[in-house]
């Protein structure tokens, strides 16, 4: 114990730049002892270089780096069209008028160099997202994204499928929009959840902030106000509003699955929303159960070993393996009432 | 030492094989900054690491349906960002000539042992974050306050208003804690380098 600690101690001397040639030397020596020496040398660096990271982590911007590789990687598909090169150039040089028409037709409209790019959030888990005008997208599991590289002038508009909590930056000139299946979002400057999975019958908007209009396929607008949700079902064409707690809406983007009395069968259809599994109540008696819990990060097999402790029931059809290989397929789990 | 990879790695390369942008896309932002931060020990420019990660993602692209990735993609990646960098120092020039026959010797230590188990810099993050989180918040302040911002028992104690005998008190507790909790990790060189630590701002901003 003494010598690790005189090794670990003589490590971090030389990791942080202390350490006289003697001392370097006997640690080079320690090193080349033996081969368990070299690893927990290695392991030991690893841990000074993760807590001392060269820069400062919150400013490397990955979604700026992502923009910029993909725009590259969009660019080398154009040049493999050169009949446009061609057509552009003999323009430029024959019909100036043209030109000017074009570079119009291109600065008012989608330039050709704006891409559109979609985001995925695997299953088991949410991503944020930075949008190119500072808006701030969380995107729940299985859902998925669609937005420009670069938003043009007068509107901002993003297609969702699934979940996504949105933070939207002011700009009351140039209003942003949420596209879904069935819905329409416009905002301003503003904060709220939106579900529209598409399996669901029900599309969900929740405001937690500011003000935003609704719009149900592509008619019937209404405005909706903070503490309100609504639900539209496209089935029975009928939209409900009602007050909540938006905190229990968006709560799965700071990672936590919130229940407040929710009847069990919400309980599994979100469970399996996150986690790609059909989890099917079976018993009817069971379903509405209202069922109370906070989950923070857990697994799938931790979430369902918690529910079993705590509620009545069993499942069939579930086994390690459904937890480990959601994406691949989605599996079904049956949940019955334990009988006594 | 515990693995953290990709969820759903093998479903992603497929898609990526098959010219999937979005699967690219979360490869990317799973990895680009802790592929920079990694970058960081070898080069000292920021904006050379984020060039090199960046052409390695590009080239991950335009090969995607030649590229063969026997290991996990993260070591794939940790090699890719490792000769990157060193082929940028070899086309610059090393500024460092004044460097002794042991600091190059010992810069050169690297291995396999390397990419396969390097710890992320945001696996690291969430380990100690967790860890601290199990304190109670009296408790963990007193530590941050300590290790983290190098204030005597002292200063702590006139900070907080309480004595200093409790501040001990905490600082024990807290120390007992994570010995054991980080043990569980396997990370024991983890807690003997964050006793060792005085300064640690920018890892630490987040929980301050």
């Amino acid at each position: 114990m003494n010598t690790d600690n005189y090794i670990e101690s003589l490590v971090i001397k030389y990791l942080s730049g202390h350490c006289t040639e003697e001392e370097k030397e006997a640690l080079l020596s320690w090193i080349k002892e033996s081969e368990d020496n070299r690893i927990q040398f290695e392991a030991l660096r690893n841990i000074w270089q993760g807590l001392n990271p060269a820069f400062n982590p919150e400013e490397i911007d990955d979604q700026k780096a992502l923009n910029s590789v993909l725009n590259k990687i969009n660019k080398l598909h154009w040049t493999q069209h050169p009949v446009v090169v061609y057509w552009q150039r003999s323009a430029a040089i024959l019909l100036l008028p043209l030109l000017l028409s074009l570079i119009y037709l291109l600065v008012s409209k989608e330039p050709e160099n704006i891409t559109q790019q979609e985001v995925f959030a695997p299953y088991g888990t949410f991503v944020e997202v930075n949008l190119p005008d500072n808006s701030k997208v969380w995107l729940n599991a299985g859902s998925s994204l669609k937005y420009p590289t670069r938003f043009t002038k007068g509107s901002r508009k993003v297609t969702l499928q699934g979940e996504a909590f949105f933070e939207v930056e002011s700009d009351p000139e140039n209003p942003f929009t949420v596209h879904t299946a069935r819905v329409d979002v416009r905002a301003t400057g503003t904060a709220f959840n939106v579900e529209a999975y598409p399996k669901d019958s029900m599309t969900s908007v929740t405001m937690v902030k500011g003000r935003i209009g609704m719009a149900i396929n592509q008619q019937k607008r209404f405005d909706l106000f903070p503490g309100e949700r609504a639900s539209f079902n496209k089935n029975t064409l009928q939209c409900k509003i009602e007050k909540t707690d938006p905190y229990k809406w968006y709560a799965w983007k700071d990672g936590l699955m919130v229940f407040r009395d929710d009847p069990l069968e919400y309980v599994f259809k979100r469970v399996g929303q996150t986690f790609n599994v059909e989890i099917v109540v079976m018993d009817k008696e069971i379903a509405n159960q209202p069922y109370r819990a906070t989950f923070k990060q857990e697994s799938l097999s931790e979430i369902l070993r918690l529910l079993q402790l705590s509620a009545p029931i069993r499942y069939v059809n579930y086994n390690q393996e459904t937890a480990n290989e959601l994406a691949l397929k989605r599996r079904k789990v049956e949940v019955y009432k334990l009988k006594k | 030492m515990k693995e953290q990879n990709l969820p759903y790695e093998k479903i992603l390369l497929e898609k990526l094989k098959k010219g999937d942008q979005t699967a690219f896309s979360s490869i990317f932002t799973h990895y680009y900054r802790d592929m920079v931060l990694f970058g960081g020990n070898f080069l000292a420019d920021k904006k050379d690491c984020e060039d090199v990660v960046q052409s390695i993602f590009l080239k991950l692209w335009n090969d995607r349906d030649i590229i063969q990735i026997d290991t996990y993609l993260k070591s794939y990646l940790l090699t890719a960002v490792r000769n990157g960098c060193l082929n940028e120092i070899r086309r610059k020039g090393s500024d460092h000539e004044d460097l002794s026959a042991a600091d190059v010797e010992l810069s050169e230590i690297t291995s396999e042992y390397d990419t396969n188990n390097y710890m992320l810099y945001s696996d690291l993050n969430q380990h100690l974050e967790r860890a601290l989180n199990k304190l109670s918040p009296a408790i963990k302040e007193t530590f941050l306050l300590n290790k983290f911002e190098g204030l005597r028992y002292k200063e702590i104690a006139a900070r907080l208003n309480v004595s200093e005998r409790t501040i001990e008190v905490r600082i024990a507790a807290a120390i007992k804690f994570l010995r054991s909790y980080l043990k569980e990790f396997y990370l024991p060189g983890l807690f003997f380098i964050i006793l060792s630590l005085n300064n640690v701002i920018s890892l630490w901003k987040k929980i301050n």
